[in-house]
């Protein structure tokens, strides 16, 4: 969701942002990248290995799909019963 | 530098689509790479500008080794110059230094286009760049051959920058802040044309007439992005967080 609203993003601040461990990101991004909904770019700042990530066309497409959802379910949830 | 994650309220998300919204306000005010090429610019201006001094004051006196010290000093200060503003060079020290300046806070961009595509500026912010030197090299040839007053080359210079820099920030999709800039360098040409006595009269401080709107309200600018990113970082974890409680809860609403 965080990626839907920027183009790039590194580890470090996907980690922060969300309060998630390493391995708990690493996880959820490995799923993502095999699903083709996350791109992930690994390159070295000096020594130091960096991890950036974006979404792909198929991961906006994917995540426009789950607000259709989403909206779909709240209105049935708000519908006036009977 | 990066802000704590403290404070976050575990009140339940309204809506998800916030989270991007202020991901996306974040991003766009990142302004350090910025402030990194102010501080860059206006130091090695000052540098300049001292070494231009030393070379006058040895020429008048007649020092030889010192006016080629000074003057060969002069000439390694435009290259930096020159070395800075190149993107391959420059810009690798601009983001090096403003990760050092994030800290642990991370990276997050906002580059106004599809990053699998790759991003390029539009020809015209290019032609207007080049139009922008010609146009005030212009106003310093009228100011010389005396048809343009020398306390009008403010307002002169507004009259190209206000609306270029609008068209920039539009086009380039950088956040609120980068308004402020042609708003107050605009709003500073307004009142010297209504003259309100904000210039400098002293004939040695003429200069500073245009270095100080340029550079002033240029640090102004930079430094409410800044704050501005610090809220929407606040925020954008405040919202993170709850939607990841609520992703939790749903998740186990639904296995029930």
């Amino acid at each position: 969701m965080i990626l839907s609203g920027i183009d790039v993003a590194d580890f470090t601040f996907m980690c922060t942002t969300l309060g998630l461990t390493k391995g708990n990101l690493s996880s959820h991004m490995d799923r993502l990248e095999k699903a083709g909904y996350v791109e992930v770019h690994k390159s070295f700042n000096g020594k130091v290995p960096h991890t950036d990530y974006n979404l792909t066309k198929a991961g906006r497409e994917k995540l426009a799909e789950y607000w259709t959802g989403l909206e779909a379910i709240r209105a049935l949830k708000d519908k006036p019963q009977g | 530098m990066a802000s704590s994650p403290q404070n976050i309220s575990a009140e339940p998300l309204e809506d998800p689509r916030e989270i991007a919204k202020w991901a996306n306000r974040y991003a766009k005010s990142r302004t350090i790479p910025f402030l990194v090429q102010w501080v860059f610019i206006v130091l090695l201006g000052v540098i300049i500008a001292g070494v231009v001094y030393l070379t006058l004051m040895a020429y008048r006196t007649e020092h030889l080794v010192w006016f080629l010290l000074c003057a060969a000093g002069i000439v390694g200060m435009v290259i930096a110059l020159a070395w800075f503003t190149v993107p391959k060079w420059g810009g690798e020290q601009i983001y090096r230094i403003s990760q050092w300046v994030y800290g642990e806070e991370g990276y997050a961009a906002y580059l106004g286009g599809d990053p699998e595509e790759g991003i390029q500026a539009p020809g015209w912010v290019y032609a207007g760049g080049a139009g922008l030197a010609v146009y005030h090299l212009l106003g310093a040839l009228l100011v010389t051959a005396r048809y343009l007053p020398i306390w009008c080359i403010q307002p002169f210079s507004a009259a190209y920058m206000v609306p270029f820099f609008f068209a920039m920030t539009v086009s380039q999709r950088l956040g609120f802040w980068a308004f402020i800039w042609p708003i107050l360098y605009g709003l500073h040409a307004v009142l010297i044309l209504a003259g309100v006595p904000i210039r400098f009269t002293s004939v040695h401080l003429e200069l500073l007439n245009m270095i100080m709107p340029v550079f002033g309200y240029g640090l102004v600018a930079i430094l409410v992005g800044h704050v501005y990113s610090r809220y929407a970082l606040h925020k954008l974890k405040q919202l993170a967080r709850k939607g990841l409680d609520a992703a939790v809860e749903e998740a186990h609403a639904l296995e029930e």
